[in-house]
Protein backbone atom coordinates (compact mmCIF):
# COMPACT_ATOMS: atom_id res chain seq x y z
CA UNK A 1 0.00 0.00 0.00
CA UNK A 2 1.45 3.64 -0.86
CA UNK A 3 2.90 4.97 2.32
CA UNK A 4 1.26 8.07 2.00
CA UNK A 5 -2.44 6.40 1.65
CA UNK A 6 -1.99 4.63 4.46
CA UNK A 7 -0.35 7.30 6.61
CA UNK A 8 -3.24 9.13 5.74
CA UNK A 9 -5.75 6.26 6.61
CA UNK A 10 -3.89 5.84 9.87
CA UNK A 11 -4.35 9.39 10.70
CA UNK A 12 -8.00 10.08 10.07
CA UNK A 13 -8.86 7.23 12.04
CA UNK A 14 -6.66 8.17 15.17
CA UNK A 15 -8.57 10.98 14.61
CA UNK A 16 -11.75 9.32 14.61
CA UNK A 17 -10.45 7.24 17.58
CA UNK A 18 -9.54 10.25 19.87
CA UNK A 19 -12.86 11.95 18.92
CA UNK A 20 -14.68 9.06 20.03
CA UNK A 21 -13.63 8.39 23.16
CA UNK A 22 -11.84 12.31 23.66
CA UNK A 23 -12.76 11.90 27.62
CA UNK A 24 -10.36 8.98 28.21
CA UNK A 25 -7.93 10.67 25.85
CA UNK A 26 -8.13 13.94 27.35
CA UNK A 27 -6.68 12.28 30.60
CA UNK A 28 -3.79 10.56 28.76
CA UNK A 29 -3.09 14.03 26.91
CA UNK A 30 -3.11 15.09 30.26
CA UNK A 31 -0.88 13.03 32.16
CA UNK A 32 1.63 13.70 29.65
CA UNK A 33 1.30 17.20 29.77
CA UNK A 34 1.90 17.70 33.17
CA UNK A 35 4.55 15.24 33.06
CA UNK A 36 6.24 17.57 30.70
CA UNK A 37 5.47 20.54 32.01
CA UNK A 38 7.34 19.61 35.16
CA UNK A 39 10.40 18.54 33.15
CA UNK A 40 10.45 21.36 31.24
CA UNK A 41 10.07 23.85 34.50
CA UNK A 42 12.91 22.13 35.41
CA UNK A 43 14.63 22.22 32.53
CA UNK A 44 13.98 26.41 32.56
CA UNK A 45 15.45 26.46 35.60
CA UNK A 46 18.48 24.35 35.76
CA UNK A 47 19.03 26.18 31.78
CA UNK A 48 18.92 29.52 33.57
CA UNK A 49 21.14 28.78 36.33
CA UNK A 50 23.85 26.92 34.47
CA UNK A 51 24.01 29.92 32.27
CA UNK A 52 24.79 32.21 35.19
CA UNK A 53 27.40 29.68 36.39
CA UNK A 54 28.86 29.46 33.10
CA UNK A 55 28.60 33.42 33.34
CA UNK A 56 30.45 33.09 36.80
CA UNK A 57 32.92 30.66 35.57
CA UNK A 58 33.56 32.46 32.76
CA UNK A 59 34.17 35.79 34.80
CA UNK A 60 35.72 33.87 38.09
CA UNK A 61 38.84 35.56 39.48
CA UNK A 62 41.96 34.20 42.27
CA UNK A 63 41.59 36.83 44.95
CA UNK A 64 44.94 37.22 46.72
CA UNK A 65 45.32 38.80 50.16
CA UNK A 66 48.18 40.20 51.28
CA UNK A 67 49.31 40.19 55.12
CA UNK A 68 49.19 42.88 56.70
CA UNK A 69 52.19 44.72 56.80
CA UNK A 70 53.46 43.90 53.68
CA UNK A 71 55.67 46.27 52.33
CA UNK A 72 54.62 48.35 49.18
CA UNK A 73 57.98 46.93 47.34
CA UNK A 74 56.61 43.48 48.27
CA UNK A 75 53.77 43.68 47.02
CA UNK A 76 54.82 45.42 43.47
CA UNK A 77 57.07 42.24 43.13
CA UNK A 78 54.15 39.91 43.75
CA UNK A 79 51.81 41.63 41.83
CA UNK A 80 54.51 41.60 38.58
CA UNK A 81 55.02 37.49 39.64
CA UNK A 82 51.24 37.44 39.29
CA UNK A 83 51.14 38.53 35.21
CA UNK A 84 53.62 35.79 34.86
CA UNK A 85 51.33 32.86 33.75
CA UNK A 86 49.66 33.07 29.94
CA UNK A 87 45.77 32.84 31.53
CA UNK A 88 46.04 36.14 33.37
CA UNK A 89 44.30 38.39 31.37
CA UNK A 90 44.34 41.53 33.85
CA UNK A 91 45.63 42.07 37.79
CA UNK A 92 43.55 44.28 39.73
CA UNK A 93 44.89 46.02 43.05
CA UNK A 94 42.47 46.52 45.69
CA UNK A 95 43.97 48.96 48.57
CA UNK A 96 42.68 47.81 52.19
CA UNK A 97 40.47 51.27 52.24
CA UNK A 98 39.18 50.05 48.99
CA UNK A 99 37.95 47.07 50.13
CA UNK A 100 36.02 48.81 53.01
CA UNK A 101 34.34 51.25 50.88
CA UNK A 102 33.04 48.13 48.61
CA UNK A 103 31.86 45.94 52.02
CA UNK A 104 30.10 49.56 53.03
CA UNK A 105 28.52 49.45 49.75
CA UNK A 106 27.36 46.11 49.00
CA UNK A 107 26.70 45.38 52.71
CA UNK A 108 25.37 48.24 54.14
CA UNK A 109 23.04 46.89 56.86
CA UNK A 110 26.11 45.33 58.12
CA UNK A 111 28.75 48.17 57.38
CA UNK A 112 29.21 48.99 61.07
CA UNK A 113 31.28 46.01 61.17
CA UNK A 114 34.17 47.73 59.34
CA UNK A 115 33.70 51.19 61.67
CA UNK A 116 35.82 51.76 64.36
CA UNK A 117 38.65 49.73 64.00
CA UNK A 118 42.45 51.22 64.46
CA UNK A 119 43.08 50.16 61.76
CA UNK A 120 41.93 49.32 57.80
CA UNK A 121 40.39 46.07 58.85
CA UNK A 122 40.03 44.32 55.72
CA UNK A 123 43.07 43.54 53.79
CA UNK A 124 44.63 44.88 50.56
CA UNK A 125 44.15 42.14 47.73
CA UNK A 126 45.21 41.68 43.74
CA UNK A 127 42.58 40.66 41.91
CA UNK A 128 43.50 38.43 39.10
CA UNK A 129 41.15 37.50 35.95
CA UNK A 130 42.23 35.45 33.78
CA UNK A 131 41.15 33.28 30.65
CA UNK A 132 39.41 30.34 30.72
CA UNK A 133 40.14 28.91 27.55
CA UNK A 134 43.75 29.24 28.24
CA UNK A 135 44.11 27.65 31.32
CA UNK A 136 45.97 24.42 32.17
CA UNK A 137 43.82 22.71 34.96
CA UNK A 138 46.98 21.05 36.53
CA UNK A 139 49.47 24.08 35.72
CA UNK A 140 46.79 26.60 36.93
CA UNK A 141 46.30 24.28 40.13
CA UNK A 142 49.86 24.26 41.21
CA UNK A 143 50.30 28.27 40.25
CA UNK A 144 47.15 28.82 42.83
CA UNK A 145 49.32 26.38 45.66
CA UNK A 146 52.41 28.19 45.05
CA UNK A 147 50.89 31.67 46.01
CA UNK A 148 49.11 30.42 48.94
CA UNK A 149 52.75 29.62 50.25
CA UNK A 150 54.42 33.02 49.08
CA UNK A 151 55.37 35.27 52.32
CA UNK A 152 53.75 38.22 51.19
CA UNK A 153 50.17 36.11 50.80
CA UNK A 154 47.75 35.70 53.94
CA UNK A 155 44.87 33.56 52.07
CA UNK A 156 43.66 32.76 48.33
CA UNK A 157 40.28 32.94 47.18
CA UNK A 158 40.13 31.05 44.01
CA UNK A 159 36.20 31.14 42.32
CA UNK A 160 36.99 28.22 40.95
CA UNK A 161 36.36 26.66 44.10
CA UNK A 162 32.81 27.76 45.06
CA UNK A 163 31.50 27.43 41.16
CA UNK A 164 32.54 24.18 41.13
CA UNK A 165 30.49 23.16 44.13
CA UNK A 166 27.43 25.18 42.86
CA UNK A 167 27.76 23.48 39.11
CA UNK A 168 28.05 19.76 41.71
CA UNK A 169 24.71 21.03 43.29
CA UNK A 170 22.83 21.74 39.84
CA UNK A 171 24.26 18.42 38.95
CA UNK A 172 22.29 16.99 41.85
CA UNK A 173 19.12 18.97 41.01
CA UNK A 174 19.07 18.01 37.47
CA UNK A 175 19.57 14.46 38.51
CA UNK A 176 16.39 14.82 40.90
CA UNK A 177 14.57 16.60 37.96
CA UNK A 178 15.38 13.87 35.58
CA UNK A 179 14.19 11.30 37.85
CA UNK A 180 11.15 12.50 38.63
CA UNK A 181 10.45 13.57 34.93
CA UNK A 182 11.31 9.74 33.70
CA UNK A 183 8.86 8.31 36.80
CA UNK A 184 5.84 11.10 35.29
CA UNK A 185 6.73 9.99 32.04
CA UNK A 186 6.51 6.48 33.32
CA UNK A 187 3.36 7.12 34.53
CA UNK A 188 2.49 8.90 31.50
CA UNK A 189 2.93 5.31 29.34
CA UNK A 190 1.19 3.88 31.16
CA UNK A 191 -1.54 5.81 31.23
CA UNK A 192 -1.44 5.78 27.37
CA UNK A 193 -1.52 2.58 26.97
CA UNK A 194 -4.34 1.94 29.14
CA UNK A 195 -6.38 4.49 26.84
CA UNK A 196 -5.29 2.62 23.95
CA UNK A 197 -5.76 -0.76 25.35
CA UNK A 198 -9.35 0.58 26.43
CA UNK A 199 -10.04 1.98 23.02
CA UNK A 200 -8.81 -1.57 20.88
CA UNK A 201 -10.64 -3.45 23.46
CA UNK A 202 -13.91 -0.96 22.39
CA UNK A 203 -13.00 -1.74 18.54
CA UNK A 204 -12.60 -5.01 19.34
CA UNK A 205 -14.89 -6.47 16.90
CA UNK A 206 -13.97 -4.31 13.91
CA UNK A 207 -10.56 -5.29 14.38
CA UNK A 208 -11.90 -9.24 14.02
CA UNK A 209 -13.55 -8.15 10.93
CA UNK A 210 -10.55 -6.45 9.67
CA UNK A 211 -8.67 -9.45 10.33
CA UNK A 212 -11.18 -11.40 8.37
CA UNK A 213 -11.12 -9.60 5.29
CA UNK A 214 -6.86 -9.58 4.96
CA UNK A 215 -5.70 -6.46 6.93
CA UNK A 216 -2.51 -6.45 8.07
CA UNK A 217 -1.31 -6.46 11.63
CA UNK A 218 0.50 -2.91 11.09
CA UNK A 219 -2.87 -2.14 9.21
CA UNK A 220 -4.56 -2.63 12.14
CA UNK A 221 -2.45 -1.50 14.51
CA UNK A 222 -1.28 1.50 12.59
CA UNK A 223 -4.45 3.78 13.84
CA UNK A 224 -3.53 3.12 17.41
CA UNK A 225 0.56 3.94 17.04
CA UNK A 226 -0.37 7.41 15.02
CA UNK A 227 -3.59 7.95 18.27
CA UNK A 228 -0.53 7.33 20.61
CA UNK A 229 2.24 9.47 18.59
CA UNK A 230 -0.88 12.43 18.35
CA UNK A 231 -2.05 12.35 22.47
CA UNK A 232 1.98 12.42 22.86
CA UNK A 233 2.56 15.09 20.76
CA UNK A 234 -0.78 17.24 21.97
CA UNK A 235 0.40 16.64 25.96
CA UNK A 236 3.79 17.77 24.48
CA UNK A 237 2.77 21.46 23.01
CA UNK A 238 0.14 21.99 26.09
CA UNK A 239 3.26 21.52 28.24
CA UNK A 240 4.69 23.76 26.10
CA UNK A 241 1.85 26.38 25.62
CA UNK A 242 1.56 26.20 29.47
CA UNK A 243 5.26 26.70 29.61
CA UNK A 244 5.24 29.78 27.19
CA UNK A 245 2.40 31.39 29.06
CA UNK A 246 3.43 30.55 32.16
CA UNK A 247 6.93 32.19 31.54
CA UNK A 248 5.39 35.29 29.69
CA UNK A 249 2.72 35.77 32.80
CA UNK A 250 5.69 35.72 35.40
CA UNK A 251 8.46 38.04 33.94
CA UNK A 252 6.83 41.16 34.61
CA UNK A 253 5.62 39.97 38.34
CA UNK A 254 8.56 38.57 39.53
CA UNK A 255 10.61 41.39 41.95
CA UNK A 256 13.60 42.79 40.30
CA UNK A 257 15.76 40.71 42.38
CA UNK A 258 19.43 39.03 41.16
CA UNK A 259 17.40 35.25 41.47
CA UNK A 260 13.82 36.16 40.21
CA UNK A 261 15.89 37.57 36.70
CA UNK A 262 18.18 34.13 36.87
CA UNK A 263 15.38 31.81 37.38
CA UNK A 264 13.14 33.92 34.95
CA UNK A 265 16.14 34.32 32.22
CA UNK A 266 15.42 33.54 28.97
CA UNK A 267 13.29 30.96 27.45
CA UNK A 268 13.66 27.29 26.65
CA UNK A 269 16.02 27.20 23.50
CA UNK A 270 14.47 25.42 19.89
CA UNK A 271 16.17 22.80 21.01
CA UNK A 272 14.78 21.83 24.47
CA UNK A 273 11.41 22.72 22.77
CA UNK A 274 11.95 20.39 20.46
CA UNK A 275 12.77 17.97 23.20
CA UNK A 276 9.78 17.94 25.18
CA UNK A 277 7.79 17.94 22.19
CA UNK A 278 9.25 14.88 21.10
CA UNK A 279 10.02 13.32 24.51
CA UNK A 280 5.64 13.75 24.28
CA UNK A 281 5.48 11.78 20.99
CA UNK A 282 7.87 9.04 22.37
CA UNK A 283 5.55 8.89 25.22
CA UNK A 284 3.08 8.52 23.23
CA UNK A 285 3.90 5.62 20.85
CA UNK A 286 6.11 3.41 23.66
CA UNK A 287 2.55 3.77 25.25
CA UNK A 288 0.73 2.73 22.13
CA UNK A 289 2.78 -0.30 21.24
CA UNK A 290 3.17 -1.53 24.46
CA UNK A 291 -0.61 -1.83 24.77
CA UNK A 292 -0.99 -3.87 21.25
CA UNK A 293 2.15 -5.56 21.70
CA UNK A 294 0.67 -8.62 23.55
CA UNK A 295 -2.34 -10.16 21.77
CA UNK A 296 -4.43 -7.24 23.01
CA UNK A 297 -6.13 -6.09 19.58
CA UNK B 1 -8.89 -25.97 -4.26
CA UNK B 2 -9.79 -26.85 -1.36
CA UNK B 3 -8.18 -30.12 -0.15
CA UNK B 4 -8.59 -31.71 3.40
CA UNK B 5 -6.63 -34.42 4.05
CA UNK B 6 -7.28 -36.49 7.44
CA UNK B 7 -7.95 -33.13 9.16
CA UNK B 8 -8.55 -33.56 12.66
CA UNK B 9 -9.29 -30.26 15.35
CA UNK B 10 -9.15 -31.17 19.00
CA UNK B 11 -9.82 -28.34 21.84
CA UNK B 12 -8.11 -28.05 24.73
CA UNK B 13 -10.02 -30.44 27.49
CA UNK B 14 -10.47 -32.51 24.87
CA UNK B 15 -13.23 -32.42 22.62
CA UNK B 16 -13.28 -33.29 19.41
CA UNK B 17 -14.48 -30.86 17.04
CA UNK B 18 -13.23 -32.24 13.65
CA UNK B 19 -11.38 -36.18 13.28
CA UNK B 20 -9.81 -37.27 10.66
CA UNK B 21 -11.99 -35.03 7.82
CA UNK B 22 -11.17 -35.76 3.97
CA UNK B 23 -12.35 -34.41 1.29
CA UNK B 24 -11.49 -32.20 -2.09
CA UNK B 25 -13.34 -29.34 -3.58
CA UNK B 26 -12.17 -27.97 -7.40
CA UNK B 27 -12.25 -24.79 -8.88
CA UNK B 28 -15.62 -23.14 -9.65
CA UNK B 29 -17.57 -25.87 -7.81
CA UNK B 30 -20.75 -25.44 -5.25
CA UNK B 31 -20.61 -26.96 -2.56
CA UNK B 32 -22.97 -27.15 0.90
CA UNK B 33 -21.65 -27.90 4.47
CA UNK B 34 -24.34 -29.72 6.15
CA UNK B 35 -24.82 -31.54 9.83
CA UNK B 36 -26.43 -30.46 13.25
CA UNK B 37 -25.51 -27.89 15.38
CA UNK B 38 -22.06 -28.97 17.00
CA UNK B 39 -21.25 -31.06 14.12
CA UNK B 40 -18.55 -29.17 13.69
CA UNK B 41 -19.41 -27.18 10.23
CA UNK B 42 -17.80 -23.97 11.74
CA UNK B 43 -14.62 -25.01 12.62
CA UNK B 44 -13.96 -26.79 9.29
CA UNK B 45 -14.83 -22.98 7.63
CA UNK B 46 -12.55 -21.53 10.15
CA UNK B 47 -9.84 -23.71 9.24
CA UNK B 48 -10.06 -22.56 6.06
CA UNK B 49 -9.67 -19.28 6.61
CA UNK B 50 -6.57 -20.05 8.92
CA UNK B 51 -9.04 -18.65 12.23
CA UNK B 52 -7.91 -22.22 13.78
CA UNK B 53 -5.08 -24.49 13.04
CA UNK B 54 -5.54 -27.87 12.88
CA UNK B 55 -4.12 -30.58 15.28
CA UNK B 56 -3.37 -32.81 12.38
CA UNK B 57 -3.32 -33.26 8.97
CA UNK B 58 -3.49 -31.11 6.32
CA UNK B 59 -5.31 -28.20 4.74
CA UNK B 60 -4.46 -27.22 0.90
CA UNK B 61 -6.22 -23.65 -0.11
CA UNK B 62 -5.58 -22.71 -3.95
CA UNK B 63 -2.09 -24.56 -3.48
CA UNK B 64 -1.36 -23.33 -0.08
CA UNK B 65 -0.83 -25.38 2.78
CA UNK B 66 -2.86 -23.51 5.13
CA UNK B 67 -2.00 -25.01 8.34
CA UNK B 68 1.91 -24.20 7.62
CA UNK B 69 1.46 -21.22 6.69
CA UNK B 70 3.43 -18.14 8.70
CA UNK B 71 0.76 -15.71 10.60
CA UNK B 72 2.31 -12.77 8.90
CA UNK B 73 0.75 -14.74 5.07
CA UNK B 74 -2.49 -14.96 6.54
CA UNK B 75 -4.03 -11.70 5.44
CA UNK B 76 -2.90 -12.60 1.75
CA UNK B 77 -4.75 -16.00 2.05
CA UNK B 78 -8.09 -14.42 3.31
CA UNK B 79 -7.40 -11.50 0.46
CA UNK B 80 -8.12 -14.83 -1.85
CA UNK B 81 -11.33 -15.80 -0.30
CA UNK B 82 -14.93 -14.14 0.61
CA UNK B 83 -15.98 -15.10 3.81
CA UNK B 84 -20.18 -14.09 5.00
CA UNK B 85 -21.03 -14.90 8.28
CA UNK B 86 -24.85 -15.67 9.85
CA UNK B 87 -24.21 -12.34 11.74
CA UNK B 88 -23.13 -10.30 8.77
CA UNK B 89 -20.28 -8.87 11.14
CA UNK B 90 -20.41 -5.14 9.15
CA UNK B 91 -18.57 -2.40 11.55
CA UNK B 92 -21.57 -0.40 12.45
CA UNK B 93 -20.11 3.29 12.33
CA UNK B 94 -18.92 2.92 8.57
CA UNK B 95 -21.53 3.15 5.65
CA UNK B 96 -22.30 0.31 3.20
CA UNK B 97 -19.60 1.92 0.99
CA UNK B 98 -17.22 2.02 3.87
CA UNK B 99 -17.59 -1.24 4.96
CA UNK B 100 -17.63 -2.62 1.38
CA UNK B 101 -14.47 -0.45 0.39
CA UNK B 102 -12.22 -1.70 3.20
CA UNK B 103 -10.30 -4.64 1.77
CA UNK B 104 -9.45 -2.13 -1.43
CA UNK B 105 -8.49 0.46 0.77
CA UNK B 106 -6.22 -2.14 2.51
CA UNK B 107 -4.55 -3.74 -0.95
CA UNK B 108 -3.65 0.51 -1.05
CA UNK B 109 -5.85 1.28 -4.38
CA UNK B 110 -6.58 5.04 -4.85
CA UNK B 111 -9.56 6.58 -3.92
CA UNK B 112 -10.80 6.28 -7.74
CA UNK B 113 -10.40 2.62 -8.00
CA UNK B 114 -11.95 1.98 -4.52
CA UNK B 115 -15.24 3.49 -5.42
CA UNK B 116 -15.24 1.83 -8.79
CA UNK B 117 -14.98 -1.42 -7.15
CA UNK B 118 -17.07 -0.91 -4.51
CA UNK B 119 -19.69 0.70 -6.37
CA UNK B 120 -19.63 -2.15 -9.15
CA UNK B 121 -19.76 -4.70 -6.08
CA UNK B 122 -22.48 -3.35 -4.55
CA UNK B 123 -24.66 -3.02 -7.61
CA UNK B 124 -23.90 -6.52 -8.29
CA UNK B 125 -25.81 -7.44 -4.89
CA UNK B 126 -28.80 -5.20 -5.96
CA UNK B 127 -27.77 -2.04 -3.33
CA UNK B 128 -26.03 0.75 -5.22
CA UNK B 129 -28.62 2.58 -3.89
CA UNK B 130 -27.52 2.18 -0.34
CA UNK B 131 -24.12 3.22 -0.66
CA UNK B 132 -24.39 6.08 2.11
CA UNK B 133 -26.56 3.81 4.37
CA UNK B 134 -25.07 2.49 7.82
CA UNK B 135 -25.79 -1.18 8.20
CA UNK B 136 -28.27 -0.66 11.18
CA UNK B 137 -30.17 0.94 8.70
CA UNK B 138 -30.84 -1.92 6.59
CA UNK B 139 -32.81 -4.95 6.81
CA UNK B 140 -31.31 -8.17 7.75
CA UNK B 141 -31.15 -9.13 4.32
CA UNK B 142 -29.85 -5.62 2.79
CA UNK B 143 -27.43 -6.59 5.51
CA UNK B 144 -26.08 -9.77 4.48
CA UNK B 145 -26.15 -8.81 0.65
CA UNK B 146 -23.67 -6.01 2.16
CA UNK B 147 -21.59 -8.69 3.56
CA UNK B 148 -21.36 -10.77 0.80
CA UNK B 149 -20.52 -7.80 -1.69
CA UNK B 150 -17.56 -6.73 0.96
CA UNK B 151 -16.47 -10.80 0.85
CA UNK B 152 -17.17 -10.06 -3.29
CA UNK B 153 -14.85 -6.97 -3.92
CA UNK B 154 -11.91 -8.56 -4.23
CA UNK B 155 -12.72 -11.21 -6.47
CA UNK B 156 -11.92 -14.18 -4.62
CA UNK B 157 -11.44 -17.36 -5.50
CA UNK B 158 -13.12 -18.99 -2.99
CA UNK B 159 -16.76 -17.65 -1.40
CA UNK B 160 -17.03 -19.06 2.40
CA UNK B 161 -20.56 -18.75 4.16
CA UNK B 162 -21.23 -19.94 7.43
CA UNK B 163 -24.98 -20.18 8.24
CA UNK B 164 -25.38 -17.05 5.76
CA UNK B 165 -29.26 -17.24 5.75
CA UNK B 166 -30.01 -18.52 9.95
CA UNK B 167 -31.15 -14.70 10.17
CA UNK B 168 -32.97 -14.56 7.60
CA UNK B 169 -36.43 -15.29 6.10
CA UNK B 170 -37.18 -17.55 3.77
CA UNK B 171 -37.85 -15.11 0.87
CA UNK B 172 -34.29 -12.91 2.05
CA UNK B 173 -32.26 -16.49 2.12
CA UNK B 174 -33.64 -17.81 -1.49
CA UNK B 175 -32.29 -14.25 -2.43
CA UNK B 176 -29.32 -14.97 -0.87
CA UNK B 177 -28.75 -18.16 -2.05
CA UNK B 178 -29.57 -17.01 -6.03
CA UNK B 179 -26.91 -14.58 -5.51
CA UNK B 180 -24.59 -17.50 -4.21
CA UNK B 181 -25.50 -19.14 -7.64
CA UNK B 182 -25.14 -16.18 -9.63
CA UNK B 183 -21.45 -15.78 -7.99
CA UNK B 184 -20.76 -19.44 -8.39
CA UNK B 185 -21.69 -19.62 -12.17
CA UNK B 186 -18.81 -16.64 -12.52
CA UNK B 187 -16.28 -19.02 -11.54
CA UNK B 188 -15.71 -18.65 -7.64
CA UNK B 189 -15.63 -21.96 -5.63
CA UNK B 190 -18.60 -21.20 -2.64
CA UNK B 191 -18.81 -23.61 -0.19
CA UNK B 192 -21.53 -22.87 2.20
CA UNK B 193 -22.06 -24.32 5.24
CA UNK B 194 -26.35 -24.18 6.71
CA UNK B 195 -28.49 -26.68 8.01
CA UNK B 196 -31.47 -25.46 5.53
CA UNK B 197 -32.69 -28.89 3.92
CA UNK B 198 -35.06 -27.04 2.09
CA UNK B 199 -32.53 -24.68 0.63
CA UNK B 200 -29.96 -28.10 -0.06
CA UNK B 201 -32.54 -30.01 -1.50
CA UNK B 202 -33.87 -27.63 -4.10
CA UNK B 203 -30.51 -26.40 -5.55
CA UNK B 204 -29.26 -29.93 -5.53
CA UNK B 205 -25.55 -29.13 -5.42
CA UNK B 206 -22.81 -31.37 -4.18
CA UNK B 207 -23.25 -32.01 -0.04
CA UNK B 208 -20.81 -32.53 2.38
CA UNK B 209 -22.23 -33.49 5.76
CA UNK B 210 -20.70 -33.77 9.05
CA UNK B 211 -21.77 -35.54 12.58
CA UNK B 212 -19.59 -35.42 15.55
CA UNK B 213 -16.94 -34.41 13.57
CA UNK B 214 -16.38 -36.87 10.92
CA UNK B 215 -17.61 -36.88 7.37
CA UNK B 216 -20.63 -39.20 7.20
CA UNK B 217 -21.53 -38.00 3.46
CA UNK B 218 -19.74 -36.78 0.76
CA UNK B 219 -23.02 -36.41 -2.11
CA UNK B 220 -20.15 -35.99 -4.79
CA UNK B 221 -20.12 -40.20 -4.54
CA UNK B 222 -22.79 -41.12 -6.96
CA UNK B 223 -25.84 -42.68 -5.24
CA UNK B 224 -25.46 -41.19 -2.18
CA UNK B 225 -27.48 -37.77 -2.91
CA UNK B 226 -30.67 -40.16 -4.09
CA UNK B 227 -29.71 -42.40 -0.85
CA UNK B 228 -30.21 -39.43 1.59
CA UNK B 229 -33.44 -38.48 -0.28
CA UNK B 230 -34.57 -41.98 -0.38
CA UNK B 231 -34.01 -43.36 3.49
CA UNK B 232 -33.40 -39.82 5.21
CA UNK B 233 -30.26 -41.38 6.29
CA UNK B 234 -27.04 -39.99 5.53
CA UNK B 235 -25.07 -42.44 3.83
CA UNK B 236 -21.65 -43.59 5.20
CA UNK B 237 -18.13 -42.78 3.46
CA UNK B 238 -16.14 -40.22 2.26
CA UNK B 239 -14.80 -40.02 -1.45
CA UNK B 240 -11.60 -41.64 -1.31
CA UNK B 241 -8.40 -39.25 -1.92
CA UNK B 242 -4.93 -39.56 -2.78
CA UNK B 243 -3.09 -38.88 0.13
CA UNK B 244 -1.16 -35.90 -0.29
CA UNK B 245 2.75 -35.73 -0.16
CA UNK B 246 4.65 -35.20 2.81
CA UNK B 247 5.82 -31.96 2.55
CA UNK B 248 3.39 -29.24 0.40
CA UNK B 249 4.32 -25.83 -0.27
CA UNK B 250 2.85 -22.84 1.42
Amino acid sequence: MAVHRAFGYFFREAIVNLARSWKISAVAVSTIAVSLFIGGALLLLIGNLDRQVQEWRREAKVIVYLRPGVTPAAASGLQASLRQPRWVSGVASVSAEQARQRFERYFPSVAELVHGWGEEPLPASFEVAYDPERVEPRAFEAWVQSLRRAPQVGMVDDDRDWVSQLEGVLRVIGGIGLAVVVVLLVAAIFTIASVIRLTAYLYRDEIGVMRLVGATELFIRGPFYVEGLVQGILGGGIALLALYLGHLVMVPQVPRTWLAGVLTGSFLSLRDQLLIVTLGAAAGLVGAVASLRREAV
Amino acid sequence: MIHFYRVSKHYPGGQRALDEVTFQIERGEFAFLTGPSGAGKSTLLRLIFRQEIPTSGQILVNGRNVASLPRRKVPFLRRTMGVVFQDFRLIPRKTVFENVSYLPRVLGLDGQRQKRLAYETLRRVGLAHRMKAFPLELSGGEQQRVAIARALVNQPEILVADEPTGNLDPEMAREIFELFLEINRRGTTVLVATHDAHVIDRLDKRVLSLRAGRLQEDSSIPGATAARRMSGVIAAGARPLTPLPEAVGG
